[in-house]
This record gives structure tokens, C-alpha cells and sequence, in this order.
């Protein structure tokens, strides 16, 4: 559950969130065109960037907890892996999303080892878990943090454009995982893809000029897409099914 | 075929490499100006004696210690910044340790406060100085703005080398000549006070970087990635600044300016042991330690009448290798 109360935030004196206030229960994905707010609000779900307002996090204000807290509540998932070391292992990167758990100053344990096993098996990437992350395919590289995120075992887990770099294939493969993902957990998932938004059939957040405009389950009506979009789409879902 | 041909290649590199390492660091207290007649050594009261034991050890060991400080401080900056150029070096640290030296040097302050010389206390000060105002300069960039932390660290440099040269030009003979030897670095300890002074300092800060590695790794992705995870990012970076930057002022304090140690040696061990942060720890400490013996058994070699300073030797190992480096990192 995220509750979002009077939620403002400026960059150099340019408002790029106005006002939002907004309870969210349930899945969630988030629209607009670039540079309309999309990404500023993830962020600020995670307290990455200064807003106003106020946030909370199944009841938590995100601005109170720890950094480890907060972990334990919600991951992100960026829409490109971005590594300075270059010898980190798949294995390695996807055990540091226990860091939340694990005791100040000791190693991880062997249930912290066997967790981030776990969701490397389930995403279909565990003969990779000795290569470096620098060796992985792009495709790879997106399902590597998407099982970083998981082993966070977090109740919500934000998507910031995960298809974006990947090639159709991909785009399907990771489409299908963030379907499965919504059975265990509460997925915004922030996109310009519009086939998997509507694949995933989430309430829509829509971003426009700093404000945002919510629809329960009537967004991919026609109607609404010839409005947003100027243009009809029909069977929008399909390209993932 | 070809995999195991460079599996071997590569163990006999580092095989090579450690031994060579080793076996200078082993001779490097017999050699220098004076030679160690090996069957008095054990004689406490003979001039051999005294030179191995009072000079030739203690400065072995200094220059062991001073290596492994210097590299890691260099590994330290390089992961929390995420940026391969970082050193306590570039960011301009030790050249305020060597101003603050100076001023001390300017002012005639040579008496000892509590066993230590002014000119540390003063070189310290003018590290730590540093540090704090990179730290308050730092929250006026963005996060993403490394680069333009290096250039303050560059102007800081150019500033601190123009206060100095205002220094020579008041200086006279005897000042300018200690101003100039220090600022060339130097190994040279008599007695075991300052080894002494490292061990402790080594220790202090092996120990914080050990106990923090699981964050360092984290760090070693990205900010915002050790951020999500769990890690407070600016208070754990200003701990560990902190902490490396008493280690290098320090250091520099009595050494005097040490160039490129920490640029080179983190990199070197990265190609040799290509494997995440927290494995290189130890690794990088121990090789640190034992290039700048091999580097001060050079300048023993070279010059037998008075001994190159280790400034000199590290500065034209580094120099090339830091070109090398910033090609290499443009043409990925």
C-alpha cells in the first residue's frame, strides 16, 4: 500500500511534480510522454530525490525509515544496468540485494546465498551466476537486476522502463516475468510500451506537464487512447501474450 | 587449449611478479651506500649493526607501510568514486599536506609538540583542511558530477603550488633547501617511532575498509544502487574519507609527497586478480607495500653517493601510466 499525500518537487525551478496525492493498493503502471514526471515520481517513492509532501510505504514514512528499512520495502529496477567494477559476478550482484538483512560487518549467510540462488534459478539464469556482469547480454543484464531486486524480498518493486533496451524476444521473455511478478508482489512499472502496459492490464498512472491523472481500468478503451494519444490502437496485448 | 595456455600465463605472471616483489623487498636492507658486513650484524654494537637494525630496517618497513597506505587510500577513493583517476593524489590532499609542511617550515617552527615535529602537525592539518573543504565544495555538485570533483581537486593543487612558490620566493637558502627536499618525498626514517606510527595507521584503516567491504562493493555499482540497498551512502563515503584522508596526511606529514602510488598499484592488482572490491582489499595493501620497496631499493641502486628521492622514482613510473590509463579509458 502506498499512500501519497500533496507530493511537489522542483529541479532548478521548474516544477516537475505538482500536487499528487494518490492511494495505491494495487498494480500500477505509469505513462507519459519523456520528461513528464514518470521517473521523478519512482524516485521519489524511494526518497531517492528532495520532494514535498509526503510518502508512505504500508504505512512507513519513507523520509523516516533507514536505508535498510526502506530496502526491505520497496526495490528498483533501473531501466539499464549500470556497473563501475567490472569483475562483479552475476552471483555476487544478485546476493547484494540481502545486504538489508544481512548483520553490520558480517558475511552473507548461507540462507542469504540460497535466496539469491533461488531467483536466479526462477528467472532462468543460474548457469550464468559466475560471469561477470560486463559479459552479459543486455537481455541478461535487465533479468540480473530484476533478480537483485527480487532477493531484496521487498512487497513492492518499482520497473523503470525495463524493455526499453532489449530486442523484441527479450522484451516478451522479461514481459512475462513481470506478469508472474505481480502474484507475489505490488509492481509500478513505468513504461512508453504500451502493448506491455496493457499486457500487464494495471490501473494507469498517466504523466502530463508535471500532473498526473489516474485511471482504475478504463485506460486502453479507445476513447481514452484516441485522447492521450490521437491515434486508436486495437489488441494492444497481444505482442506479449 | 587456448584457455589453459592463459590460465598459465597467467598464475606464472603473478607467480613472477610476487616473487620478484618478494626477493627485493628480502635484499632491500643491503643495499645503499654503505655496505652490511653480514657477519657483524649480529655484533648489537657494530656499525653494521646499527645501520640495518636503526636505519636499513625501520626503513624497509616505513616503506612498506607507506605503500600499502598509499594504495589503499588509492583503491578507497577510486571505488567510492567510482572514478579510476581518484587518489588522494590527484584530489589535491597531499599537496595540502605539503603546503601545510611548508608554512611550518616558513614560520621556523621546528620544535616538537609531543614527540612529533611541527612540520607533521602542520602537514596533517593542511590534509585534513583539504579534505573538508572538497567535502563542503562536493554538496554544491550533483552526484553525478565525479569529474568536476576531480577538476576542484586539480585547481586546489595549482592553488596550493602557487602558495608555495610564494613560500620559496620569501623563503632563504635553508628553508627553501628543507621546503624543496620534502616536497621531493622522502623514505628515509632513523629508528622505529614513525614505522611504529604507520603500523597503527594501517591497521586503522585495513580495518575500516575491511569491515565496511560489503558497502564498498555496493558502492562499487553506483550511488544510487548501494542507496536502494540498504547502504547510507553519504555518511558511510565521509566516514571512510575521513578515515583514509588522517591515513594519508599522516603520512605525507613525515614521507612528504608520494605520487602515482595510488593510481598504479589499484589498478595493477585489478588486472592481476579481476575479481570485485572486497577480494582486493589485502591484495592491493600487500602489493602497495612491496612496489614502493622496490621502487626505494631503486633509488638505493641508482645513486649510491646520496640516494634519488622515492618522489622522483614513483613519478616516472606513474607519469606515463597515468597517460596510459586515461587513453585507455577513452577509447572504451
Amino acid at each position: 500500500m502506498i499512500e501519497i499525500d500533496s507530493l511537489s518537487c522542483r529541479f532548478d525551478g521548474t516544477s516537475v511534480l505538482e500536487n499528487i496525492s494518490l492511494d495505491i493498493d494495487s498494480h500500477l503502471s505509469i505513462l507519459g510522454a519523456n520528461g513528464s514526471g514518470k521517473s521523478t515520481f519512482a524516485k521519489s517513492l524511494c526518497n531517492l530525490v528532495e520532494f514535498q509532501g509526503s510518502i508512505h510505504l504500508n504505512s512507513h514514512d519513507v523520509k523516516e525509515i533507514s536505508h535498510k528499512q526502506r530496502a526491505k520495502l520497496i526495490s528498483y529496477i533501473p531501466a539499464k544496468l549500470e556497473v563501475y567494477d567490472p569483475y562483479i559476478e552475476l552471483f555476487e550482484f544478485v546476493l547484494l540485494g540481502r545486504f538489508a538483512y544481512k548483520k553490520s560487518f558480517f558475511e552473507y549467510t548461507h540462507q542469504d546465498r540460497q535466496i539469491a540462488l533461488k531467483y536466479l534459478r526462477l528467472l532462468n539464469i543460474e548457469h550464468l551466476k559466475n560471469h561477470t556482469l560486463h559479459s552479459l547480454s543486455s537481455g541478461e543484464q535487465q533479468l540480473a537486476l530484476i533478480a537483485s531486486a527480487l532477493s531484496q524480498e521487498s512487497d513492492i518493486i518499482i520497473l523503470d522502463e525495463p524493455t526499453a533496451n532489449l530486442d523484441p524476444y527479450n522484451s516478451r521473455v522479461i514481459a512475462q516475468h513481470i506478469k508472474a511478478l505481480q502474484r507475489s508482489h505490488q509492481v509500478i512499472l513505468i513504461t512508453h510500451d504500451l502493448h506491455l502496459a496493457a499486457f500487464v492490464n494495471s490501473a494507469v498512472l498517466f504523466f502530463k506537464d508535471a500532473k498526473a491523472d489516474f485511471y482504475k481500468n478504463n485506460f486502453f478503451q479507445n476513447s481514452v487512447l484516441q485522447k492521450l494519444y490521437g491515434v486508436e490502437f486495437d489488441n494492444l496485448a497481444v505482442r506479449y501474450e | 587449449m587456448g584457455l589453459s595456455l592463459t590460465i598459465w600465463r597467467s598464475d606464472m605472471s603473478r607467480f613472477v611478479i610476487w616473487f620478484a616483489l618478494v626477493s627485493i623487498a628480502l635484499l632491500s636492507p643491503f643495499v645503499g651506500a654503505a655496505s652490511i658486513n653480514i657477519d657483524d650484524l649480529l655484533h648489537f654494537d657494530s656499525l653494521s649493526s646499527s645501520i640495518f637494525f636503526e636505519l636499513r630496517l625501520p626503513r624497509v618497513a616505513f616503506a612498506f607501510l607507506a605503500g600499502a597506505i598509499l594504495a589503499l587510500s588509492g583503491l578507497l577513493f577510486q571505488t567510492l568514486f567510482r572514478n579510476a583517476l581518484m587518489t588522494p593524489y590527484t584530489l589535491g590532499i597531499s599537496s595540502g599536506a605539503v603546503l601545510g609542511a611548508g608554512i611550518a617550515i616558513k614560520l621556523g617552527l621546528t620544535s616538537l609538540f609531543f614527540g612529533l615535529g611541527a612540520m607533521s602537525i602542520f602537514g596533517f592539518l593542511g590534509a585534513m583542511f583539504t579534505v573538508f573543504l572538497l567535502v563542503y565544495l562536493a554538496r554544491f555538485l550533483r552526484n553525478s558530477q565525479q569529474e568536476s570533483l576531480l577538476l576542484l581537486g586539480i585547481a586546489l593543487s595549482l592553488f596550493y603550488s602557487a602558495a608555495l612558490m610564494v613560500l620559496f620566493y620569501l623563503g632563504d637558502t635553508l628553508q627553501n633547501d628543507m621546503l624543496i627536499r620534502f616536497t621531493m618525498g622522502s623514505l628515509s626514517v632513523i629508528g622505529w617511532v614513525y614505522p611504529l606510527v604507520l603500523v597503527v595507521i594501517t591497521l586503522i584503516l585495513i580495518l575500516s575498509i575491511y569491515l565496511f567491504r560489503f558497502e564498498l562493493q555496493l558502492l562499487s555499482i553506483s550511488d544510487e544502487s548501494a542507496s536502494l540497498k540498504g547502504v547510507h551512502t553519504k555518511r558511510l563515503t565521509l566516514f571512510l574519507l575521513i578515515v583514509s584522508s588522517f591515513a594519508i596526511g599522516t603520512l605525507v606529514s613525515i614521507s612528504g609527497p608520494i605520487g602515482f602510488v595510488g593510481l598504479i598499484i589499484p589498478h595493477m592488482v585489478s588486472k592481476l586478480y579481476p575479481s570485485s572490491v572486497d577480494k582486493r582489499i589485502l591484495k592491493t595493501a600487500l602489493f602497495g607495500g612491496l612496489f614502493l620497496i622496490a621502487c626505494d631499493t631503486l633509488t638505493r641502486v641508482l645513486d649510491t653517493q646520496s640516494e634519488l628521492p622515492i618522489g622522483i622514482v614513483t613519478a616516472f613510473i606513474g607519469g606515463p601510466f597515468f597517460i596510459y590509463l586515461i587513453i585507455s579509458r577513452n577509447k572504451k
